[in-house]
């Protein structure tokens, strides 16, 4: 992987690895499932719950309204996010070309994944990433800290395109 | 200013509901193993429109106090603060304030 740097006219260029560009479609096949799941099914899943966290941590009743009121429309910005990425996920590697908005589904999926990863697999203050991948808990621990370096240089390289525009 | 359906009397508040009355909502962020500083800072000025220095700060006093106070307001506000960080992942809730 190249990093996302800022690129001219203000977009964001990154380049990956064909086996990087796969797991990454992966992951978002998966995030979409867990999305798209009938809410019965998956309403106590530790991902979902992190995912559509609670509006209110002590009062039961208006954490319902809470929910009543925001989750059809966080779902459906997560559905167009997850769309906008995979439209711009070069399925054989290459180079990623973000523009803002595209930018911005690219940082919000990718800290969905992060979180959806990071909840499954525990990770607290203390996780270090692995030395070797010896089984499928370090890959997916080195998939986790692979997201981490691709969403920090896009972070990085959105905050040095907006205060190389000011 | 008297007319039709100006009250003929005011209702008493006593001091109690008065300072309920008079307490804003807050929205919270609560720290997270998993999204970055550098995440939460951009958020938060992007969301907000803090400059960096208060978005820094902000965010440092997530990482190191478990919490910090983003916004406050009337409450549909607080609950449209909440969503709005939540669809960015960031774990934030609600209440009135303490």
């Amino acid at each position: 992987m190249k990093p996302f740097l800022a690129a001219g006219g203000g977009d964001l260029v990154a380049r990956l690895e064909p086996a990087e560009a796969g797991i990454l479609g992966l992951l978002i096949d998966q995030l979409e499932q867990l999305l798209t799941a009938d809410p019965d099914d998956v309403g106590d899943d530790p991902v979902v719950e992190r995912l559509f966290p609670d509006g209110h941590r002590s009062d039961p009743e208006m954490a319902a309204d809470y929910r009543d009121l925001t989750e059809a429309s966080l779902r459906s910005g997560k559905a167009d996010d997850l769309a906008m990425v995979r439209a711009s996920l070069p399925a054989e590697g290459g180079e990623v070309r973000l523009d803002s908005d595209q930018a911005g589904a690219w940082l919000r999926t990718s800290n969905d994944l992060r979180l959806a990863l990071g909840t499954r697999l525990g990770i607290d203050e203390d996780t270090e990433p692995p030395d070797d991948v010896a089984d499928e808990t370090d890959q997916q621990l080195a998939v986790y800290y692979w997201l981490t370096a691709l969403q920090g240089s896009l972070v990085d390289a959105l905050v040095a395109s907006r205060s190389g525009r000011t | 200013m008297a007319g039709p359906l100006a009250p003929t009397w005011t209702p008493e508040t006593t001091s109690e509901e008065r300072s309920d009355l008079d307490r804003p909502w807050v929205t919270i962020v609560w720290n997270d193993p998993v999204n970055l500083m550098t995440y939460v800072t951009f958020v938060l000025q992007e969301l907000f429109g803090y400059d960096e220095a208060t978005a820094t700060s902000l965010m440092l006093q997530v990482h190191h106090d478990g919490k910090a106070v983003v916004s406050s307001g009337p409450r549909e506000r607080m609950e449209h603060d909440t969503s709005r960080l939540h669809a960015y992942g960031l774990w934030a809730s609600y209440q009135r304030d303490a």
